[in-house]
């Protein structure tokens, strides 16, 4: 199984707040190559279960395990590590570093990784940027890309170090239709190309047709799978 | 792309922060370093002259003492007089192992007679003295004969004649001592004949004749037999000889160096201030722009960057600043120093003298360790919250 959650526990407690269980005794398998999305209205935990996938945040209680490796037995080098090399991320916010070019941003996670020489990875990120159609954006900094634009840059960048699983939270929430369309097809066209696993959470029921899989989140558990 | 230039690609995106760090640096560093440059220098001007002197006790006439020390200092002539008898009166002690008499002569301001308006020039006595006599055994060889003289590290002849010429007598410039960074470098010293024949001819030669008067001294130096202290001779002379006054080594220039002590104390204190101010604007100014990059940094984690390296980026993000702003505000300081030094001499009626080459190496390198230490401290305290922040919870604010 490549990524596994066993009785998964996360109790937000915020300072002067009521502790808010974001994940409620949640359970779920993901085997390799699957292509998961996530459904869920706002609150039910759906960036909390992604961020536990990724080992961005502890559970409270219970086993979060990639490629059977416990992410919280990992000391912070190992874990970053196997952030840098297993698991891409497409973000619910803007996350282009502003003060790279596109093509920089997207050999960045080789920087932490270092398994390209510099040259190497130039190309590789170009071969990326010429997949998600940005040739001609390659020296442009984010501020001057579109949403849409930027946010296939942040697919391409995820792609950097060719991880097993890609992890990509409301990718598409800010985008038009027509862009939304784009992107999901990128995504269906990856995950067909490389076998990637993708886990995806998508903010409307139409955009399960692109996965393999969904999941229905409510209160920190899932409701339903199928 | 590698974490160096990364750090290069923050501090240009954030001119604030970068400026204030970089300024802080060039502040603190240059005023450091001048001040340092200043008290290091008089200090070492004041030891310099008192070995020049190479006399464990200066006698002087009594209440002469600061007009002498500050000839002495700042290079502008005295006329103090004492019986010539002293000399032998303390001779006679059996804890002076040499006495040396000197006359302390002027040239006068604005007139036809001197080459040199208003020059200290100390005539010794060729067959006691034991500070010039030593210099000219190794460089020339010999004593001087009548009409020759030996300057400080600033006294030419001037261009086109054959002399320096005192009250009408040309005196031949036969070389210069090494510089003290005192009166002493713009000082002439010539032998007791060549003073009593200058003042002879100067009653013909000169429109107002070099008076000196008759059995007198200026100053006398001494050299303590071993295993006395030099101290309790000069008491010893001045209980038995009541008209001088006995300076010994340690206390001869004793209010100049309290100048520079009280100088150096109000340096280091204003110093002190400042550099627990800049340390404490760095740290809130990183704090800020460290919040400001919360999500950036919680983004890098995600792409696998470890604590480890984020913080060691931000620690060098503000290093390379540091060292940027030290380095420009040591080299600014070294210049201005160097340029102004004779303004600086003349306005804090100081001596002064500039350091060596490696010691102003030296310092530069004190300066900017102390420099980068000082950032290291203030960006410590954010750089290790920023890469301890829990990635998902940065992403959220
Ligand atoms: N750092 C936090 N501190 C306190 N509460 C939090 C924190 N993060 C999340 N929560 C709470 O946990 C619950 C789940 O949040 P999460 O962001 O996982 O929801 P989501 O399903 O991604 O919602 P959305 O669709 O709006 O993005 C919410 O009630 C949220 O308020
Ligand atoms: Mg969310």
């Amino acid at each position: 199984m490549l990524i596994s959650l066993k009785d998964v526990v996360k109790i937000y407690a915020p300072a002067k707040e009521q502790p808010v269980r974001a994940i409620n005794g949640l359970s779920l398998e993901v085997p390799r190559g699957d292509f998961v999305a996530i459904l869920g209205r706002s609150g039910a935990g759906k960036t909390t279960l992604l961020n536990l996938m990724a080992g961005l945040t502890r559970p409270t209680s219970g086993e979060v395990l990639v490629e059977s490796a416990n992410l919280w037995s990992l000391g912070d080098r190992e874990q970053s590590r196997l952030r840098n090399r297993k698991i891409g991320f497409v973000f619910q916010f803007p996350s282009l570093l502003p003060s790279l070019t596109a093509l920089e941003n997207v050999a960045l996670p080789n920087t932490f990784g270092k398994r390209l020489a510099g040259d190497e990875a130039r190309v590789r990120a170009g071969q990326l940027l010429e997949m998600v159609g940005l040739t001609d954006k390659r020296n442009a900094f984010p501020r001057h890309l579109s949403a849409g634009q930027q946010q296939r840059v942040v697919v391409a960048r995820a792609l950097m170090n060719q991880p097993d699983i890609l992890l990509a939270d409301e990718a598409t929430s800010n985008l038009d239709e027509q862009t939304e369309q784009e992107i999901m097809t990128l995504f269906q066209q990856i995950h067909a190309e490389t076998g990637v696993t993708i886990v995806m959470v998508v903010h409307s029921s139409y955009l399960v047709r692109y996965a393999t899989r969904s999941i229905q989140m409510a209160n920190g558990k899932i409701l339903s799978g199928d | 792309m590698n974490l160096f230039q990364l750090a290069l690609r923050n501090i240009s995106r954030n001119a604030f922060r970068s400026w204030t760090i970089f300024l802080c640096a060039f502040y603190i560093s240059g005023f450091a370093l001048a001040m340092m440059l200043i008290v290091h220098g008089a200090e070492q001007s004041l030891d310099l002259a008192n070995q020049r002197l190479g006399a464990d006790i200066l006698v002087v006439p009594n209440g002469s003492e600061q007009k002498v020390e500050t000839s002495l200092l700042m290079g502008n002539p005295t006329n103090v007089w004492m019986p010539r008898e002293v000399v032998e009166k303390i001779a006679r002690l059996p804890e002076v192992e040499s006495i040396s008499p000197q006359l302390y002569l002027a040239t006068l301001t604005n007139a036809a007679c001197c080459s040199v308006s208003n020059m200290f020039v100390i005539a010794f006595d060729p067959q006691t003295d034991f500070t010039i006599t030593p210099w000219l055994e190794q460089r020339l060889g010999r004593a001087l004969n009548p009409g020759e003289a030996i300057g400080g590290m600033y006294v030419f002849t001037p261009p086109g004649e054959e002399g320096i010429k005192i009250y009408g007598t040309f005196v031949r410039l036969m070389g210069n001592l090494e510089p003290t960074g005192t009166g002493l470098d713009r000082a002439l010293f010539i032998s007791f004949d060549t003073a009593y024949d200058i003042a002879r001819n100067s009653r013909t030669r000169a429109v107002e004749p070099l008076q000196i008067p008759d059995n007198s001294i200026s100053a006398a130096l001494i050299r303590v037999r071993r295993g006395n202290a030099a101290q309790i001779v000069s008491m010893k002379i001045e209980q038995q000889i009541p008209e001088v006054t006995a300076i010994d080594s340690p206390e001869l220039f004793l209010s100049y160096r309290n100048q520079i002590n009280g100088l150096a104390e109000i340096v280091w204190m204003v110093l002190a201030i400042a550099l627990v101010l800049s340390i404490a604007i760095v740290d809130l100014i990183f704090t800020m722009a460290v919040n400001a990059r919360r999500r950036e940094i919680a983004v890098l984690r995600a792409l696998g960057s470890t604590r480890r390296s984020i913080f060691f980026s931000l620690l060098a993000e503000a290093n390379l600043l540091a060292f940027g702003g030290g380095m420009a505000g040591l080299a600014l300081s070294a210049l201005a120093v160097y340029l102004f030094r004779n303004l600086l001499v003349s306005s804090l009626q100081m001596p002064f003298l500039l350091p060596s080459l490696p010691e102003l190496v030296f310092v530069l390198a004190i300066g900017i360790l102390v420099v980068l230490a000082a950032v290291s401290i203030s960006v410590l305290p954010p750089a290790l919250a920023a890469s301890r922040r829990e990635p998902a919870l940065a992403m959220r604010e």
